[in-house]
């Protein structure tokens, strides 16, 4: 019995190992890949914007002057607009801050709900063996649906609205979260420490959280970040076709709806929103691949 | 058995069906993973559960502790008939009964500390809390030899047999009366084998707990358990206490078990029974003995007319050696390796040597 009785590590490997953790960090292994690390600070950036919109924005959002009317960028008439005017004669650039705000919160709700739904619906289907056929064929009826016909089944049940909007996008983000996590829990369910767990004499609810959920979060966790993007750009397609976000509510889906008519004297009002949503749908999905390749241990050097 | 036994398992069965389909499935088949099993451990005993890959020994250990339901037979447990329990009754039958499994690399659950792994049983129980937890959760980890500070650290951060040793914590830390361990050693090195398993001897002792002890090292069994019994495609063939079966086994299948024991010796003579072909399939298993197809001794009355577990006709059956075989007592044991063989007693005595110290 001698590995015993000596300590584990020395102290110095100790601090090597902890070096060594320091080194692999996720954030840090995220820093070292050009794309993600440059997604990640312009989300940052973005979130932060969005999050301190009401302080930071130069104007109200809201308060329209026509004299202004579709003014350009850079325009002699408005030149404290550093984006312009919209057809109301409203500051684009708090417009857009506050837009971001909506998008966002909206894409993040239902990723949370809808995600949370459907690790839960994944796990309990791998879990519980009977409920595996009926939960999974659920979720395939799901999937089979279009998600913009769903925005606009709910939308004429609930009524349009940012609420109805969320609930869309939460069904719409099930389906997937919930093969993804049912193909993760699966594996782990093969794995010998959950009999272990069973013998010990833990319940369901112990072993699904304690076991399951906890070796598969980094899976469902990096597929929700993917699905960010999606659901950012669902909730902006539908507040474009005008089942989301109400006029005069900034959302940057119907600002380009608002603004297309005016796209060819005053391109501002219709691309920018566009360019964001682009951006941040792009940043998202990069950040994704990222973490997906950050926390994957098989890829770590 | 004088006392009562403190598991008796009769006609233990496990059919496993074999599907076919994706989403209509249909049974295309049974594999008979454990057929009709009868044996019984008393208090403080050894039961080795012997046998080749496939031949239902761990499957058995599963049943016993219900990590698979039994299709068929009685499980009795200190009093308790196992397989009616209830779900709170088998929580509480759980706190008993534990056991140690082979992968000590999967059977920990990585993203919990090994304190909280160790913490599982004694809160699930209402052992201890608070304090006491932590206190309790130290001993253990002393108990196998390891430091309380090893409590904050995850499992990928030790080795092979620091892991099994926690894994054995985690049995002990119920305080179980019967204990049943999965080939507890065949994952580690033959040094860290040494220390485990006379670890689980001192405890034995220490604690007063029986063990059944699955493995295929027969070394091994020789050295921790009391009685032996031998499976072969699902049944038992043979079970007698170790001394009898190692010195005069007496169905042919434990002959050649025995037989293949190496002997780490170039100049040994030994007589080496060689067995033909392959384990048949427990999908389709042989007619009459299961073992007639491989056996060098089958005749007729094999193929037709399946052996019973029964005592033998002789002194050796007066002390507890059954058999499943009809001709056992016409069968001459082949000479095996005596344990006064110079290497195979070096081995036995270096493990008696590190209990001895331990």
């Amino acid at each position: 019995m001698t590995d015993a009785a000596l300590p584990l590590q020395s102290e110095a490997d100790q601090r090597a190992i902890a070096a060594i953790r320091r080194k692999n960090a996720v954030w840090r292994r995220i820093l070292r890949d050009p794309p993600a690390a440059i997604a990640a600070l312009f989300l940052i950036v973005i979130v932060g914007s969005a999050l301190l919109a009401p302080w930071i924005a130069p104007f109200d959002p809201y308060a329209s002057n026509m004299r202004l009317r579709l003014c350009p960028i850079g325009g002699a008439r408005c030149p404290d607009f550093l984006l312009g005017a919209d057809n109301q004669g409203r500051d684009m650039l708090s417009r857009i801050l506050f837009g971001l705000r909506a998008t966002l919160g909206i894409g993040i709700a239902a990723v949370l709900v809808g995600g949370g739904l459907g690790a839960l619906i994944g796990l309990c289907a791998a879990y519980f063996k009977r409920l595996d056929q009926p939960l999974m064929r659920l979720v395939d009826v799901l999937l089979s649906f279009p998600s913009i016909l769903f925005g606009l089944a709910i939308a004429a049940v609930m009524g349009t609205g940012l609420f109805s909007l969320v609930v869309a996008l939460s069904i719409a983000s099930i389906p997937s979260i919930a093969r993804i996590a049912r193909g993760a829990a699966q594996s782990i369910m093969q794995q010998e420490y959950m009999e272990a767990g069973r013998a010990v004499g833990l319940g369901d609810g112990a072993l699904i959280w304690r076991y399951l959920a906890l070796n598969c979060w980094p899976t469902i966790l990096i597929y929700m970040t993917l699905q960010l993007g999606q659901a950012i750009l669902l909730g902006a397609a539908l507040s474009f076709l005008g089942l989301g976000a109400q006029p005069p509510t900034a959302e940057l889906g119907s600002m380009a709806a608002d603004g297309r008519k005016f796209l060819s004297i005053a391109p501002q009002v219709s691309t920018l929103p566009c360019a964001a949503i682009f951006l941040v749908v792009l940043a998202f999905n990069v950040l994704g691949d990222a973490l997906r390749d950050a926390l994957d241990p098989k890829l770590r050097q | 058995m004088s006392t009562e036994p403190l598991l008796s398992v009769t006609g233990l069965t496990k059919h496993f069906p074999v599907k076919r389909g994706i989403v209509f499935q249909s049974a295309v088949g049974t594999v008979r993973a454990v057929d009709g099993l009868t044996f019984d451990v008393a208090p403080g005993e050894t039961l080795a559960l012997v046998g080749e890959s496939g031949c239902g020994k761990s499957t058995t250990g599963r049943l016993v502790l219900r990590l698979i339901e039994a299709t068929q037979g009685t499980i009795r447990f200190a009093g308790r008939d196992v397989r009616t329990l209830s779900r709170g009754a088998l929580r509480d039958l759980r706190r008993d009964m534990q056991i140690i499994f082979q992968d000590p690399y999967a059977s920990l659950n990585p993203r919990l500390t090994v304190g909280e792994t160790l913490a599982e049983p004694l809160k699930l129980h209402g052992i201890a809390t608070g304090e006491a937890l932590r206190r309790r959760i130290d001993e253990l980890l002393g108990e196998v030899g390891l430091s309380a500070w090893h409590a904050l650290r995850y499992p990928h951060e030790f080795s092979g047999g620091q892991r099994q040793r926690i894994g054995i914590a985690r049995a002990l830390a119920s305080q179980p009366k019967l204990i049943v361990c999965d080939e507890p050693v065949s994952a580690l090195d033959v040094s860290i084998q040494a220390q485990v398993i006379n670890l689980l001897q001192d405890l034995k002792a220490k604690l007063g707990l029986s063990y059944i002890f699955i493995a295929h090292d027969l070394a091994v069994v020789r050295h921790i358990s009391d009685r032996v019994a031998v499976m072969y495609l699902g049944k038992i063939v043979e079970l007698a206490p170790k001394r009898s079966l190692f010195a005069r086994p007496r169905h042919p299948y434990t002959q050649a078990l025995l037989s293949a024991v190496p002997v780490p010796d170039p100049t040994a003579q030994r007589a080496r029974i060689r067995l033909a072909g392959d384990v048949p399939s427990p999908l389709n298993p042989p007619k009459g003995c299961r073992f007639h197809t491989r056996c060098a001794h089958a005749q007729d009355r094999c193929r037709q007319e399946e052996p019973l577990l029964r005592p033998l006709q002789d002194g050796d059956g007066a002390k507890g050696q059954v058999v499943a075989c009809h001709f056992a007592e016409s069968i001459v044991p082949p000479a095996l390796v005596p344990e006064n063989d110079p290497p195979y007693a070096r081995r036995l005595a270096a493990l008696r040597k590190l209990s001895a110290v331990a």
